[in-house]
């Protein structure tokens, strides 16, 4: 990087850290320390949400997601909009109404002790393990392609933001992820601006676009129904995206702490919907447009040489290896085809411009594309039997791009932006982590007597500071993981589903009560860990399986071991 | 026992429309439209 490029960034950090500690200024009890005295706007919640829920990650892995395999992905987010439907009606009123300040404080009221605890332990756990791939993901990135020392980068990543997120709590999560979020944007709309401006010349928008479909990335809505009949395994279709999605949007948002926590500090049920329900209409396009930036990177790479592996360490570390030789013919083959590919790419699009498509170089090109397809998947495949370290370079496709190709200042702007959203997102999880453990931990099971106000603000800074320090750990343990943004979700799937049930339970099914709810959440949740490990099942299913299971078990273990005199409330 | 309360126990001012159920109209077809697009997309750029 350069020095400007370094200015910045420092400049950028710091004014972020400035301005949390400026709006740290809050009621020194939990209800200001947690929910900011519940005084929030509707356009506050509105960035507040989307902050919570797009990480760095959303922004490294999306663009490389696009590249590697089109934009399919955005149908994972299909089911989101309906999802802020269905909060909207049911959980927001509740929640609100109740004055809690967690979600599961609600699964006591209306089941019992244990439930809540399960819960809360489900999504500490849960929500404690992301908060760390949080901090580990862009941190790995950033340090193989700076040559950063991972630790330092991790702790750098994860320490910075705690600053200002012990000292002002809810209200200065919330002021500085409207900020960082402004500015991403118009980072991301730069760079999308630059991607098309370095095409050559007479290569427009619309030709970029034509390249990109014609190599299938414009997939943006794919069917799962393969010869055999609907693939189960296929991770994105719109019906896993509308059906699976709409589950796990449902369960992220309506019983994810991180979440829960950004439109409790709304001043009232109206400010909360509208937040969530025009996060629900922004969301979508929102990610199509990220989604888009990697599918024109594509196509730019059609016109310029695309390295073999976008995680340069790894061509470094396999270079150093008794595998150079098969990797210098590796790279010299690349090399060919990637001219090949420039050629017929200009011949495509001209074509194009003179009304005239050419069948044969449209095949050709495909060729070409998947013969480099080809060697990076053998390149992989060499790496990762040959050294240690990330040979999945997904994640590393749009920052590699924005190094070599943006110009000075817009790199620092960049790297900033990754900062920015990933403190976003973990901020906000750090404060839900701390309120969860100090409502329905803490003052459950260690303080039953009651404390001063003074002495709740004081524990939950002290837990906001170790849930902190615990996620900086998990990080520095973190290992290789392939693309980050799906081990995320998978992560999420793992548990939301089974968490989703439980609410559901509560919510809709009045006759049932704690100890079938639980029994089955345990039930369910052991068979939803048994489908991820043993079988193929697409991870959005599993939200699914998650909630029904709970709701079918639930219905099952009330009508057969637990009466409703056994299992009502004392 | 808390039941999900509905849209009408509301009591507070609904913004642009006259209520709720209006919004999730909204929200409900720009989701269909996008699909629409998307499909659009996909199979004219294919």
């Amino acid at each position: 990087m350069s020095p400007l490029d370094w200015i910045v960034l420092a400049v950028t950090l710091s004014g972020i850290i400035t301005y949390g500690l400026y709006k740290s200024k809050t009621t020194k009890n939990l209800e200001g320390y947690f929910l900011s005295n519940r005084s929030f706007s509707s356009s506050l919640i509105l960035l507040s949400v989307m902050g919570t829920q797009a990480s760095a990650v959303t922004f490294l892995s999306a663009p490389g997601q696009a590249y590697t395999d089109g934009m399919r992905f955005v149908q994972y987010y299909l089911g989101l909009p309906l999802a802020m439907v269905v909060l909207c009606i049911t959980f927001v009123p509740i929640f609100h109404k109740l004055k809690v300040y967690t979600a599961y404080e609600y699964l006591e009221k209306r089941f019992d002790s244990k439930t809540r605890t399960f819960t809360a332990g489900l999504f500490l756990l849960q929500r404690g393990l992301s908060t760390g791939i949080s901090i580990y993901a862009p941190s790995i990135i950033l340090s193989s392609l700076f040559g950063w020392n991972i630790y330092l980068t991790n702790i750098f990543m994860g320490g910075l933001l705690i600053i200002y997120t012990v000292s002002g709590g809810a209200r200065a999560v919330a002021y500085t992820q409207q900020f960082q979020f402004i500015i991403i944007i118009l980072g991301m709309v730069t760079a999308a601006c630059m991607v098309v401006h370095l095409l050559p010349d007479g290569v427009g928008l619309m030709d970029t676009l034509r390249v990109s479909g014609r190599l299938g990335k414009l997939n943006v809505i794919t069917s799962g129904v393969k010869e055999q009949g609907f693939d189960w395994s296929d991770r994105y279709n719109i019906w896993s995206g509308l059906i699976g999605g709409f589950f796990l949007a449902l369960s992220y948002f309506g019983t994810d702490q991180s979440q829960v926590g950004r439109y409790l500090t709304a001043r009232s049920v109206a400010e909360s919907r509208l937040g969530l329900l025009l996060n629900g209409m922004i969301k979508v396009p929102m990610q199509f447009c990220i989604l888009l930036v990697g599918a024109l990177i594509f196509t730019f790479y059609q016109f310029n040489q695309a390295p073999l592996s976008f995680n340069q360490s790894m061509v470094e570390k396999v270079s150093a290896t008794p595998k150079a030789d098969s990797l210098r013919h590796m790279q010299a083959e690349y090399s060919a085809l990637s001219e090949q590919k420039r050629e017929l790419v200009h011949s495509f699009i001209r074509g194009h411009q003179q009304g005239m498509v050419d069948e044969a170089v449209s095949a050709e090109l495909k060729k070409v594309n998947a013969a480099t397809d080809q060697l990076r998947t053998h390149f992989k495949t060499m790496a990762r039997n040959t050294v240690a370290g990330d040979a999945n370079d997904t994640n590393y496709i749009f920052l590699r791009f924005v190094v070599d190709y943006m110009p000075k200042g817009l790199v620092g702007l960049l790297i900033a932006i990754i900062f920015l959203a990933a403190w976003g997102s973990i901020a906000a999880a750090l404060n839900s982590l701390a309120s969860s453990t100090v409502v329905d931990i803490h003052k459950k099971f260690f303080q039953k007597g009651g404390c001063t106000d003074r002495e709740d603000y004081s524990i939950s800074k002290w837990y906001t500071l170790g849930w902190g320090i615990f996620s900086i750990a998990v990080a520095q343990f973190a290992g290789n993981a392939g693309s980050l943004i799906e081990l995320v979700n998978i992560l999420g799937s793992l548990f939301y589903g089974v968490i989703l049930g439980i609410f559901l339970v509560a919510f809709y099914c009045k006759n049932i009560y704690g100890n079938a709810t639980f029994w089955s959440a345990v039930l369910v949740e052991g068979v939803v860990m048994i489908l991820f490990w043993q079988s193929d099942l697409g991870f959005l299913w599993l939200n699914v399986i998650g909630a029904v299971g709970v709701v079918l078990a639930s219905y099952l273990l009330h009508a057969t071991l637990f009466s409703k005199r056994l299992s009502a409330k004392t | 026992m808390i039941v999900p309360p509905d849209t009408q126990q509301t009591q507070e001012k609904v913004p642009l429309f006259p209520s709720w159920n209006y919004w999730y109209a909204l929200v409900t077809g720009w989701l269909l439209l996008l699909i629409a697009l998307f499909f659009f997309i996909t199979n004219r750029f294919a």
